[in-house]
């Protein structure tokens, strides 16, 4: 009998090393493909205090030297580290003797690692690009952002798939990178449900942050341009204006000091908060007392703080763009604003505020939806299906 | 024997002496019943071509066309090196004996096929980055090369020079045991022969491993 179908994933971040949305999705991908009886190995950066070897949830997880040597820049950091990542995936592949059906690879920060293994191994590559350095930069601008899309467009080259989160993302890395419409998947992100069950009682939790007659503004996200947090901060006296509200600003950038200025300029301090990094359990009571989760951002290749929201029960308000524009259906599992709009994100925020029945309504449609079509499992069995398609094609070519 | 030779010159690219050496070494070990197959960058003419001489020689070009710096480019470049050297290897039924990387560029893919197919390689030195840059040694760009020149002295079965005088800076930069560092007569009468003597015994000794 054939061995169980086995695949190597490669990811610069893994938990405990959280830097942005690939993380926690290697996470419970991996996790739900293990149940669905996929061997699965994760070959990622190392971090202070993280064994370099663990099973975590019959997920073997390996953390590789990440290279700790000055570099002179960040992306020539990260070839430097795919060549350390990939000397140990090598030697490891060759240590559980070749046992590995693919590899799969997330975005261009392990481009040269799994593009190496590929031919060095001779098995087949997939690719998840959750972003693209055109989208991030709105544009390409100068040689590095050139040198990274040219090295993107090069991953998806050597790809036998490419896997994008939303049906937005694969119309855009199909005319970034040229790609033929049948090289392209669409598998969207999921959102684990299970960390906002428990109805504890958070009145205490909630007077830290807001007065009782005070509602609950929320935004998580880094404070940079591409995530529209300024056009929240613009939205605020309007919103204000109808409605008493307290903002409560998570995650921090290259944005946060003007954003701060604007704020202080306009006497509101008393009225947003700016809290940086929170840690996950308090980020996740937050999240279930948000009487509303705003999503402004101008560029969305998928948008996971809003199936977040949905799965803590909070009320989505969120820019018309990108992901964003497929997991809202408006009026039914949340409110579209036209993004890079403050009037548009005041009216919608000032509807969900008002409106208690409209705001339960939302609530628990989209909670529904988040149960039906971004669960792990299902994630996990549509990844599954992918690879047994790709096994097949390969079993037919003169690599196998 | 059969063996695969790193260069990133190699005629007609010729930027220094690299380029005349690995040739003239190529056609030599190939008349003495070697399989010499050259992986070697340019940018235009890729692909497959044997010589009159029996030498085979596999031309890569960068995937990536824009880069920031030279050692970027260089990284990116490594892939398709390990591509060729795997082509070659699958091709010829698993049968490398070993790899003769010559200067630190391709270093990066020699370790992998190293780590992953059990291929051994020997380092030939022809400069190192403390000689090359002496006034940047520090700088993070040049520890990065430096890094690299490491990691193949470090993972090497035999290193290769061409003076005492290197051998010794060798040992006195990265503290690399004499023993695992040959010096190969510059002598055109003797030459040849102590390249095939380094490279059966790196062969010799991976065979008893097994």
């Amino acid at each position: 009998m054939r061995d169980k179908l086995s695949v190597m994933m490669l990811s610069w971040e893994f938990p405990p090393r959280v830097i942005g949305g690939i993380s926690p999705h290697i996470y419970f991908l991996s996790k739900y493909l293990a149940k669905q009886d996929v061997k699965v190995y994760v070959v990622t950066c190392d971090f202070p205090g993280a064994p370099a070897h663990e099973v975590i949830d019959g997920v073997e997880v390996y953390r590789v030297d990440s290279y700790k040597n000055p570099s002179p820049d960040f992306a020539t950091w990260v070839y430097l580290m795919n060549m350390n990542m990939q000397r140990e995936t090598a030697a490891l592949t060759r240590k559980i003797a070749d046992k590995i059906d693919v590899f799969h690879a997330h975005d261009w920060l392990v481009a040269n690692a799994g593009i190496g293994l590929k031919h060095v191994f001779r098995k087949p590559l997939l690719v998840t690009m959750h972003s693209t350095e055109m989208g991030r930069r709105d544009g390409l601008h100068n040689t590095t952002e050139k040198m990274i899309h040219e090295t993107e467009a090069w991953l998806t080259y050597e790809a036998w798939k490419v896997i994008c989160c939303s049906d937005y993302m694969i119309s855009h890395v199909k005319y970034a990178f040229g790609l033929p419409s049948d090289k392209l998947v669409m598998v969207p992100n999921g959102v684990n449900t299970h960390c906002y069950d428990g109805d504890d009682d958070l009145k205490d939790f909630r007077s830290k942050f807001a007065l009782p007659e005070e509602k609950i503004v929320l935004f998580v996200g880094r404070l940079v341009y591409e995530k529209g947090i300024h056009v929240l901060i613009n939205a605020v006296p309007k919103i204000l204006q109808k409605a008493n509200a307290k903002f409560i600003i998570v995650g921090s950038g290259y944005m946060k000091e003007q954003l701060l200025n604007i704020v202080r300029s306009m006497g509101l301090e008393h009225k947003v908060l700016f809290e940086g990094f929170l840690d996950e359990q308090t980020l996740l009571k937050l999240q279930k007392c948000a009487d509303v989760s705003v999503v402004p951002s101008l560029f969305e290749p998928f948008g996971i703080v809003t199936l977040e929201a949905m799965a803590a029960k909070s009320p989505v308000v969120a820019s018309d763009t990108g992901g964003l524009s497929e997991i809202i259906e408006h009026d039914v599992t949340g409110v579209k604003v036209y993004p890079n709009n403050p009037d548009s994100l005041a009216w919608g925020i000032t509807k969900v505020l008002l409106d208690e029945n409209y705001a339960k309504r939302i609530k628990d449609n989209a909670y529904k939806r988040v149960q039906e079509k971004y669960d792990w499992e299902k994630i996990a069995q549509q990844t599954k299906r992918i690879y047994e398609g790709v096994l097949g094609e390969y079993s037919k070519s003169f690599w196998a | 024997m059969r063996t695969i030779i790193f260069s990133l010159e190699y005629p007609p690219r010729v930027v220094g002496q690299l380029s005349g050496y690995v040739s003239a070494l190529s056609s030599q070990l190939a008349s003495s019943k070697v399989d010499v197959n050259v992986v070697t960058y340019d940018d235009s003419s890729t692909g497959q071509t044997q010589e009159p001489s029996g030498v085979k020689t596999f031309r890569v070009a960068n995937p990536v066309r824009t880069h920031i710096g030279v050692l970027n480019w260089v990284l990116t470049l490594n892939q398709e090196v390990e591509r060729a050297a795997a082509n070659i290897y699958y091709e010829s039924n698993k049968q490398v004996d070993l790899i003769d990387v010559y200067e630190w560029h391709f270093i990066p893919a020699a370790v992998i096929l190293k780590n992953g197919l059990g291929i051994p390689f020997v380092y030939s030195v022809e400069s190192l980055e403390d000689h090359r840059s002496p006034n940047n040694a520090n700088a993070s760009y040049n520890l990065a090369i430096k890094s690299i020149e490491w990691l193949g002295f470090y993972e090497a079965a035999r290193i290769s020079v061409k003076s005492e005088w290197m051998k010794d800076e060798l040992v006195r930069i990265y503290k690399i045991p004499k023993e695992k560092i040959t010096v190969i007569s510059t002598d055109p009468g003797i030459w040849i022969k102590e390249v095939l003597k380094l490279y059966h015994s790196v062969a010799e000794a991976k065979k008893n491993e097994r």
